[in-house]
This record gives C-alpha cells, sequence and structure tokens, in this order.
C-alpha cells in the first residue's frame, strides 16, 4: 500500500512537471532514432535518486566500511595507478631509454620493473583491452576483431555494440515518433575486474579504457571510449568543404562538400544525425555562415548561436552546435573547425559532430553525469571512441603538422581528466588509456623507412621524428605522474596493450582464397566487389573480411554454408598448413610466419565466434585494405601507400606491449590478461575461476599458463 | 531487481552453476544469456546492410 502510494505521489509532480516541460533533451543511439525523454523528467528522477542516495549513504557506508575491514586491512595498497599507452612498444623503449631520452622510464624501471608484455591473440586494441578488462582471453570476452559477422547474410557489424532500435512509431502530423529509445548493448563479455573490485567495496575511475561503451553499472565511474559514435551514429566522419569542385572526389571516413564563395562569404553547415523523427530521415543541420578576411589570412564563423574568428591552419575550441528535429526535441552535439585554405581555394575541415559530454544525447559514462561532472570542471572534451582522425590524414585532407595538433588537442584533456581522477582517489583504483601512442605510431611510422611505398609523394623529412618525440612527451607525463604517485602505498602501472610494426605490405586473404580453389565468383572470375559482392556462396569453402583472420563457410552456421561441419576442423588444418610460410616473391620474403587454427588457441565459451583459422602475418606485412572489407580483387600482396603506415595486426608474438611497474614482479613473463588478476591480488581479492590470467606479483606454478599468447603453438 | 525473470528448475540451476563455471563463463547468468543469445540469433532477422556499413564508417583500421 504504502509502495502504491509512493508510486502516485512520484506520479503526480511527474506529470505537473511534464505539462510545463520546456524543450526536451533528445535520447539518440548510435544511427538509430529518437525517442523521447524529458530532461525535466530526467532532473525529477535524478532528484529522487540523490535524495535515496544521501538517506541510505550511512548503510552503503558501514556496509563498504565493513568489507574494507577484511580486505585492504590485508594488503599494504591503497591505489593503483595504471597508465595506458596505446601501442608503446618495448623495443622503442628500450632504444630511447639506452639514449637517454626517457629519464622517468628509465627511472621507473630502475625503481620496479620492465618488462614486454604479452599482448593478445589478435594483437588488437579491441581484444586486448577486452583482455586486460577481464583478465580473460579472446574466447572468454567474445572480441576477436573490431568486426563480428552475421554469419546468416555474412554481413558485418561492429563486434562490441549491439543497436536495437525501436520498431514501433507513431504518426503524428509529418512526425513519426519511435515508442521507446534504442537499446545499445555492450557485446564484450566476463566482468571487467573493476567490477569485481566494486564488489568488494573498492572505488575505480575509469577513463576511456577500449571497450567500454556502452558503459555499464558497477561500483566506480567509467568514461567510455573505442566505439563510441559520433552524433551521424559512425565511428567518426569527418566533413571537408572546398570551393574546388573539380577536384572533388569521394572521400574514406568523411565527406567532401562542394560549396560556393559569393564574395566573401561561403555558407557552409555542421552536419549532425539523420532526423528519425521524420519519413525521409534527412540530415540534421545547423548553418555556419563564414566571412573569409583574406588580408589577414582568417575567417569569422557565424554559428546561430555564436560568432567567432579562426586564423588560417588553427583549430577552434569546441564549439556547441544545438540540432533541432522538432516538436521541442533537442540534440546537442561538439565540434572543431580549421580552415584548411583560402586562396585558389576556400576550405574548411569539421571534426566529426560529437556528442556534447554535458548534455550527452546518450550514455557514454557511468553513472550518467560522470561525463556532465568532467565537462563542467575540464571544459568540454571529445567523446568519439576514435577522435584523432587518421582518414582525415590518410586522405590528406589535413596534413601530419595538423594531424598532431589534434592528437595533443584531445590528449591534453585526457591528461586534465586523469590527473583529475588522482587527485580524488585516496584509495583505489585508477586506469587511464592515452592513445596518441596508437595513432600517432599509425600515422608516422613510414618516416622509419625511407623506402615504405606509403612515402611516395609525401613529406619525409619535416616528421622524421614524430614518433621519438611522442615517446619523450610520453616520459615528460611520466615524470608528473611518479611525482603524483610518489608514495609506498601506490602502485604504479604504465603498460600497453601491444607493440608496434611496420606496415608496408597488404594480404589479401580473399585473393588468395580465390586463388586457391577455396573461394568462388558467380562470374567464374578471381574477384569480387566490397563485402563478397560477386561471391558464389553454393560454391566457397572460405572468405575473410576484418583484420583477423579467416571463416569458414560452414552448413547449418553460415545461411549458405556447404561445408559439413564433420569436415571443417580438416578444411581448417588444410588451409593453415598451405598458408603457413607464404612468401612474397616480390620482396622475397616469408609473409605469413604461420597460421593457426581456432581450436588449438582457444578454449573458452565464444569459440564458436572467433575466425576459424588465424594468420601470423611477418613484420611488414598485415590484411590488406580490400580485403578487410571482403573484397577479392586477384593480386595478393600489394604496397599500403596510405600514411596509416604502421601497424601491429602481426603475429602478437612479434609485437608486445611494454609493463613498466614500480614493484617487483616475482614472475618473468607478464601477460595483459594477468593485469585485472594481479590487481585484484594487491587488493587482497581471490581471482576469480572464470579468468584466465594470473597474477604475476606471485610466482606461478606454470610458467606458460598466464599468458593469452600460445608459447610454442606456432614455429615463432 | 525489477527486471524480467524466468524459472529453472533447482536440479537444472545446479547444473547451470557446475557447467558455467567449467566451460569458462563468468556466472551462471553469462551462461544463460549466451545460450540463449545462440538460439535466439538462428530466428532474428539481420539488420540493413547500408545501415550496418554506415556504422563502421570512419573505423581507422578499415577503408
Amino acid at each position: 500500500m504504502r509502495r502504491s502510494v509512493g508510486r502516485f505521489a512520484f506520479l503526480l509532480p511527474a506529470a505537473l512537471v511534464l505539462l510545463a516541460a520546456s524543450p526536451a533533451e533528445a535520447y539518440i543511439g548510435p544511427g538509430a532514432g529518437f525517442a523521447f525523454l524529458s530532461s525535466f523528467f530526467v532532473l525529477f528522477v535524478t532528484f529522487l535518486l540523490a535524495i535515496a542516495t544521501i538517506l541510505i549513504w550511512p548503510i552503503r557506508l558501514l556496509i563498504r566500511l565493513a568489507r574494507r575491514k577484511g580486505k585492504l586491512a590485508k594488503t599494504d595498497v591503497d591505489r593503483v595507478i595504471i597508465v595506458g599507452y596505446d601501442g608503446l612498444d618495448p623495443k622503442l623503449a628500450r632504444r630511447w631509454m639506452d639514449e637517454g631520452k626517457l629519464p622517468n622510464f628509465k627511472r621507473l624501471a630502475e625503481k620496479g620493473e620492465f618488462r614486454p608484455l604479452d599482448s593478445s591473440w589478435p594483437s588488437m586494441s579491441p581484444v586486448a583491452w577486452s583482455s586486460f578488462a577481464t583478465s580473460s582471453d579472446a574466447s572468454r570476452h567474445s572480441q576477436y576483431d573490431f568486426l563480428s559477422r552475421d554469419p546468416k547474410t555474412y554481413i558485418p557489424d561492429l563486434a562490441s555494440v549491439k543497436i536495437v532500435n525501436p520498431t514501433r512509431r507513431i504518426k503524428l502530423g509529418k512526425y513519426r515518433i519511435p515508442l521507446g529509445k534504442p537499446v545499445v548493448r555492450l557485446l564484450q563479455r566476463s566482468i571487467p575486474f573493476w567490477k569485481i573490485l566494486g564488489e568488494h567495496g573498492i572505488f575505480s575511475q575509469i577513463i576511456r579504457v577500449p571497450i567500454t561503451f556502452p558503459p555499464q553499472k558497477f561500483n566506480g565511474a567509467v568514461l567510455s571510449a573505442m566505439c563510441v559514435p559520433d552524433l551521424a551514429g559512425t565511428q567518426g566522419t569527418f566533413t571537408f568543404f572546398t570551393t574546388d569542385t573539380e577536384g572533388a572526389k569521394a572521400a574514406t571516413g568523411g565527406v567532401r562538400k562542394p560549396v560556393a564563395r559569393n564574395g566573401n562569404i561561403v555558407e557552409a553547415f555542421v552536419p549532425g544525425p539523420a532526423n528519425s523523427m521524420t519519413e525521409g530521415q534527412e540530415e540534421l543541420r545547423v548553418p555556419v555562415r563564414i566571412v573569409i578576411d583574406e588580408a589577414n589570412e582568417s575567417a569569422t564563423l557565424h554559428l546561430p548561436d555564436e560568432t567567432f574568428r579562426l586564423r588560417l591552419r588553427e583549430f577552434s575550441p569546441w564549439k556547441r552546435v544545438t540540432f533541432k528535429p522538432g516538436l521541442g526535441v533537442r540534440v546537442n552535439g561538439i565540434v572543431r573547425f580549421c580552415v584548411l585554405s583560402i586562396r585558389p581555394h576556400f576550405e574548411l575541415y569539421l571534426t566529426p559532430t560529437q556528442i556534447d559530454p554535458d548534455k550527452p544525447a546518450m550514455p557514454i559514462s557511468e553513472p550518467l553525469f560522470y561525463s556532465v561532472y568532467l565537462a563542467k570542471l575540464l571544459g568540454p572534451y571529445s567523446t568519439l571512441g576514435l577522435a584523432e582522425d587518421t582518414w582525415a590524414l590518410n586522405e590528406r585532407v589535413l596534413d601530419e603538422e595538423l594531424f598532431l595538433e589534434q592528437v595533443w588537442l584531445n590528449h591534453e584533456e585526457r591528461e586534465r581528466m586523469f590527473f583529475n581522477a588522482v587527485d580524488q582517489t585516496k584509495r583505489g583504483l585508477v586506469a587511464c588509456v592515452f592513445d596518441c601512442t596508437d595513432r600517432i605510431q599509425h600515422m608516422f611510422w613510414r618516416y622509419f623507412d625511407e623506402n615504405h611505398p606509403a612515402n611516395r609523394g609525401k613529406d619525409t623529412v619535416r616528421f622524421k621524428h614524430a614518433i621519438e618525440n611522442l615517446y619523450v612527451r610520453a616520459d615528460e607525463l611520466l615524470g608528473r605522474i611518479m611525482k603524483t604517485c610518489d608514495d609506498p602505498r601506490t602502485v604504479l602501472m604504465v603498460m600497453s596493450d601491444h607493440g608496434f610494426t611496420e606496415f608496408s605490405r597488404g594480404i589479401n586473404l580473399n585473393s588468395w582464397l580465390a586463388l586457391n580453389g577455396y573461394m568462388a565468383m558467380k562470374n567464374g572470375d578471381k574477384t569480387c566487389k566490397d563485402w563478397f559482392q560477386g561471391v558464389d556462396w553454393s560454391k566457397t569453402r572460405a572468405y575473410s573480411f576484418g583484420l583477423t583472420g579467416i571463416y569458414i563457410n560452414k552448413s547449418g552456421r553460415e545461411g549458405q554454408g556447404i561445408v559439413d561441419p564433420k569436415e571443417a576442423l580438416a578444411l581448417k588444418r588444410e588451409i593453415a598448413a598451405k598458408l603457413s610460410g607464404l612468401r612474397d616473391e616480390e620482396r622475397g620474403k616469408t609473409a605469413v610466419n604461420d597460421a593457426i587454427v581456432a581450436e588449438d588457441l582457444y578454449t573458452g565459451p565464444y569459440l564458436d565466434a572467433s575466425p576459424d583459422i588465424l594468420p601470423a602475418f611477418n613484420t611488414g606485412y598485415r590484411i590488406s585494405w580490400e580485403s578487410a572489407v571482403g573484397k577479392a580483387d586477384g593480386k595478393v600482396f600489394t604496397d599500403n601507400t596510405k600514411s596509416w603506415s604502421g601497424d601491429h595486426c602481426v603475429d602478437p608474438r612479434l609485437v608486445p606491449g611494454v609493463l613498466f611497474c614500480n614493484r617487483r614482479l616475482a614472475r618473468k613473463n607478464p601477460a595483459i590478461v594477468d593485469i585485472g588478476a594481479s590487481v585484484l591480488d594487491l587488493f587482497g581479492i581471490e581471482r576469480p575461476r572464470h579468468m584466465t590470467g594470473r597474477s604475476f606479483f606471485r610466482a606461478a606454478p606454470e610458467e606458460d599458463s598466464a599468458g593469452s599468447v600460445p608459447r610454442g603453438a606456432a614455429n615463432g | 531487481m525489477f527486471g524480467p525473470k524466468v524459472k529453472i528448475s533447482k536440479d537444472l540451476m545446479e547444473k547451470i552453476k557446475k557447467y558455467s563455471a567449467l566451460a569458462g563463463y563468468s556466472s551462471p547468468d553469462e551462461f544463460v544469456l549466451h545460450a540463449l543469445e545462440k538460439e535466439i540469433a538462428k530466428l532474428e532477422e539481420a539488420g540493413s546492410d547500408e545501415e550496418i556499413k554506415k556504422k563502421l564508417q570512419g573505423l581507422g583500421y578499415i577503408s
């Protein structure tokens, strides 16, 4: 009875508030529609939750203290600080430490430990960071690649996120109002170790660790990163306005928009999400009027609510834009502008329009207000999962200088978030991942080798030291971190998910499969277009997409599968044997060191989601851009001429990450899967049985039990 | 706490607990979820081709 009264007491003011509601906020999903979520309703519920939280706080405190008493009191650790430098390479770190360029890394290594850190198999960020989070291999967290596929249709999708749009809509004049909101689900399985910490009363702040989107509830705070979409629902689509209509062409990762110049005026716009409240779902836009000042090499940009001046080749601060799909709904975004050229052609670059962390159109943090809190405290910040615009550099819309500037602008935001978390944490965990190390190495690796095919027609001198400067800057940050963590009860780990190597040759696995009779085309040819257009599935026994490996076209699993499941293992072994040792005769090098059958690598419950064969590529080789999107072009090997010239999607044994720690390890061969188990150990919490990782602060009974990379599984 | 609930017999639950741990799941809940998802996937319709491709746009690793 009391509960019923309470519910009515809740509904009455809610109804009054809704009747008097001013413009509502929208909730959007990536590429999905809107659903009404009144800001007043949110405020009201938040207010109730706040009251409830205050009322039960003493009880929660007692429970927490009781839990801690039994756990933390037994350990000599108050804080664990994990600094993730995505892609930091142990060979480069060793080289520049030895040359005296990284004094803080050297000091940390001398104080505690510096070791290569075995990556995951495959050595790719979404996989490796999932192994970091869950202390498990891919077959236990189900992340094998950026992409997964629907076996029924062979259509790819993001592996880490599933979005289900509301299907029911009501018609209201010209509007189609979705009933319900899009459901956004994380597809990573198992449990992050910080959730286990939370269950033991230990609070964590997890900042931009990849594959934490959508954010999951736990006793702590998390800000999502990799795979957070932009407002258009993509993984990041830049816009490039140009008056040069002759040179205009389609751009990968972005949109080229021809614009007219009338005197000194150019009319452009900020692109937003598709308006899913209307039948046509047209793109929402915010107009931008640009007044060019040729004499001063600058422009004045007029947004509906703001006017600002930009010098040539200067990034604007984040600018807030509001899209209005109708019926009082608003969607808020942020964007940076950069005028690239004034003459002979006017050119303007816009970053992908990102979710405004201050008024998030969808949750990008847990609790929801964590992103808002950070925005209020530190100002707007990039929220896109892959916020460094590598495609804009590949497409030569941005040049190296502007790309670096963008990277460092993003990085500075994350530094501020990190130090804020460290300052707040007296007991518990802070884990923060910095992306600059990964992105800059991807885009500047070509400078290490003057013969790299990506150097053709590009500068090879000016940014020759970009990667070295990156490591020096990472060292300088580490110096500041060490100052704040210099106490015996704080454990500091600096780690990376994988190392780096050259990517100069692409291998088209689909071409190889077609040329070797495993893949067939409808026209009898050896080529097919993107996403298997033209493939004859009734004669195809194996296919490849993404960056991880080869799938068998298995009957009962694939929509048009033809391989009898009883014969699948034999076929896998046949293909793996044939692919192992594949030579690139043009270069006189072995391109595939080894090819491993999934059953020989994994034993976990999500083995069925794995590629069936995982090639271990030699240094310099990676699955080609064409093969990754399901295309066969008749050529097995091609030069990689993109600025994206370094990579790590090779044999994981060739690209371990790093582990620096201010404490000595008890084991010689730490792996990324061990970190979660090790942190639990530091806080006196027993490792759950499902974890494959082992604490490296304890000597292992068997040395090879911990790593996700199989030792001895291949010829090495 | 107030989410949907499904009744499972005690002996089946015991088996789920035992085999979920043996199989490497982090919890019986995860085991049940995976088993159900696999079955649902056989029946579910696929999403729109174009919609999915658009979602992947901008992913640095693929063109």
